[in-house]
């Protein structure tokens, strides 16, 4: 574990948190296509308090710290978006702790954890149309580039790439799980409002990153 | 919608004051987690047994709480899941050597809160278990709900384990216990009006003067069908009928057998649909062993009843015989 670990993390949080508060309306207004509107809204009062409380949260290390948020997040959020995001930021966390330094390698052990809890948390499979199918293929892109041994840089980009083209491919899918789910085949031709959220977090993260 | 209400923000909150204000001697109220406990709670010898829920559906379950029944309830706002770190600091707040069962009834948004609250105390060494209550026949799947939805039925599994916990038994047992209740209980309930929330000011569906929900949830979720006003009579029938196929109960059964308003209904209503029900199980040879008529678990001010049976066998029985000693005493 190393102070640069601890930073980088610390950012790509704030990118998140920040994110999430700016976008409140667009996420809202994508959820309201099909599902019940609170995406923005949940997602929004959930970081905002992230962001609130950023100067509290103990910074031992990184599991830790992302313990934290998962704590301050799932405090806020109501719903079901609260238990989702916190649980994700638990298994984070706890993907963390088992590896010395926040590599290419625990990128991914972190990302898969997070994605695993929000599947089993919510019962949700691959093709039910939420974030999961834009998350996971996204990270399977990234483990492969890394594997490849392609440069930061052009993993980052190819993450990037992934999350967004899976996050608009969502409109082809009907919605299993969540509220979008009682719209049954009304789902079908919209993206999934989860999925396009997570893709703009991510592109500006990515987009942010060399700014840092 | 005429209601004793001062901000519907409130409504919970100071519920919750008047609940603690009346029981001084015996309630503990902690605002910050609409926590209501025993005041003389965690007990260090004893499996704590919390339940979480919205509000709306009082007494359950924060006027259930008291020696032989919940050590704990943390309420979320009217109808809707506590927000997790309720349930968390709860949980912490409850630990016992002995462990700590958390009983939620089967929906979606509670599933996930309490799972998650019984993950991250896990991790903190707390020795912690979620029990889920599903007992409601007539829907397989529900607006907030994937599976049966737990109703009525809850205030006999909360009943069982509250008296197993408060013999001594442990953390397994408990549960095994909280299990087989489960397993053996149904209920089933009818409205007749829809309900009115206080922050929504205004019935929260759309059901005819002359039409019934059969099968409704305590949400006020639709049920199995809408159908025209019958009699009394037909109306025990719709419910127990489904009850007793369902678990199927059967000739030389001993039961339990519960009519419980949904809020809007007077007790004479639910002695005469009580008196029904009793002798149309006679019919089939099914004995009642106790008895419970009145309001266990409610839906706001909804007119309406369900029944819940509970298949009995000695264990149970004992179980349920347990002194208790919660808010909802008439004496």
């Amino acid at each position: 574990m190393t102070a640069t670990d601890l930073a980088d993390v610390e950012y790509v949080v704030h990118s998140l948190a920040q994110t999430a508060v700016d976008k409140e309306k667009e996420f809202g207004d994508l959820d309201a296509v099909v599902g019940d509107g609170d995406l923005g809204y949940s997602l929004a009062r959930g970081f905002e308090k992230v962001l609130h409380d950023w100067d509290t949260f103990k910074r031992d290390d990184v599991a830790t710290f992302l313990q934290q948020i998962a704590l301050a997040i799932s405090s806020r959020i109501g719903g079901t978006s609260g238990p989702l995001w916190g649980t994700a930021f638990l298994r984070a966390s706890a993907a963390a702790k088992t590896v010395d330094t926040i590599d290419g390698a625990a990128t991914v052990a972190m990302l898969r954890a997070a994605a695993e809890g929000i599947m089993a948390r919510g019962g949700a499979s691959m093709g039910d149309k939420t974030l999961l199918d834009a998350l996971v293929p996204a990270t399977d892109e990234l483990d492969k580039q890394l594997a490849a041994g392609a440069p930061p840089a052009e993993c980052r980009a190819a993450f990037a790439k992934t999350v967004r083209e899976c996050a608009d491919g969502t409109s082809t899918l009907q919605a299993r799980r969540g509220r979008a789910s009682y719209s049954g085949e009304r789902s079908i031709g919209s993206p999934d409002a989860g999925a396009v959220a997570i893709a703009i977090i991510i592109e500006n993260i990515t987009g942010g990153w060399d700014k840092r | 919608m005429k209601k004793f209400l001062n901000d519907p923000q409130q409504f919970v909150s100071e519920m919750l004051e008047g609940l603690a204000l009346a029981n001084p001697d015996t309630l503990k109220y902690v605002p910050e987690y609409n926590l209501i406990m025993r005041a003389d709670g965690p007990d260090q010898n004893k499996v704590s047994i919390v339940q979480g829920s919205g509000s709306g559906h009082e007494p359950a379950h924060v006027m259930i709480v008291g020696k032989g029944m919940l050590d704990a309830a943390c309420p979320g706002d009217v109808f809707a899941a506590p927000p997790f770190d309720y349930v968390y600091e709860t949980t912490k707040m409850m630990a016992s050597p002995k462990g700590v069962l958390l009983l939620v009834n089967n929906y979606t948004g509670d599933k996930m809160v309490f799972d998650m609250a019984q993950e991250m105390s896990s991790a903190e060494g707390i020795q912690v278990q979620t029990l889920f209550i599903n007992d409601d026949v007539s829907v397989e799947d529900s607006t907030y709900t994937i599976g049966r939805r737990g109703v009525a039925g809850n205030f006999f599994v909360i009943k069982a384990v509250g008296a197993a916990a408060e013999r001594g038994a442990d953390l397994k047992e408990v549960i095994r216990i909280g299990e087989k209740v489960n397993s053996v209980t149904r209920s089933m309930g009818v409205a007749l009006t829809a309900c009115t929330p206080p922050a929504k000011g205004s019935p929260l569906f759309e059901l005819g003067d002359d039409e019934i929900e059969i099968g409704v949830g305590i949400h006020g979720e639709p049920g199995r069908r809408r159908a025209k006003m019958m009699t009394a009579n037909e109306i025990v029938d719709e419910m127990l009928t489904p009850i007793v196929q369902d678990l199927p109960f059967s000739d030389g059964d001993r039961v339990a057998l519960m009519v419980n308003g949904l809020g809007g209904t007077p007790i004479s209503e639910l002695y005469l649909l009580y008196g029904k029900a009793h002798r149309r199980l006679a019919e089939q040879g099914i004995s009642v062993g106790r008895s419970y008529v009145g309001e266990y678990c409610t839906s706001l001010d909804m007119a309406g009843a369900s029944i819940t049976m509970v298949k009995l066998d000695d264990e149970i029985e004992s179980l349920l015989m347990d002194p208790a000693e919660i808010p909802i005493r008439v004496f």
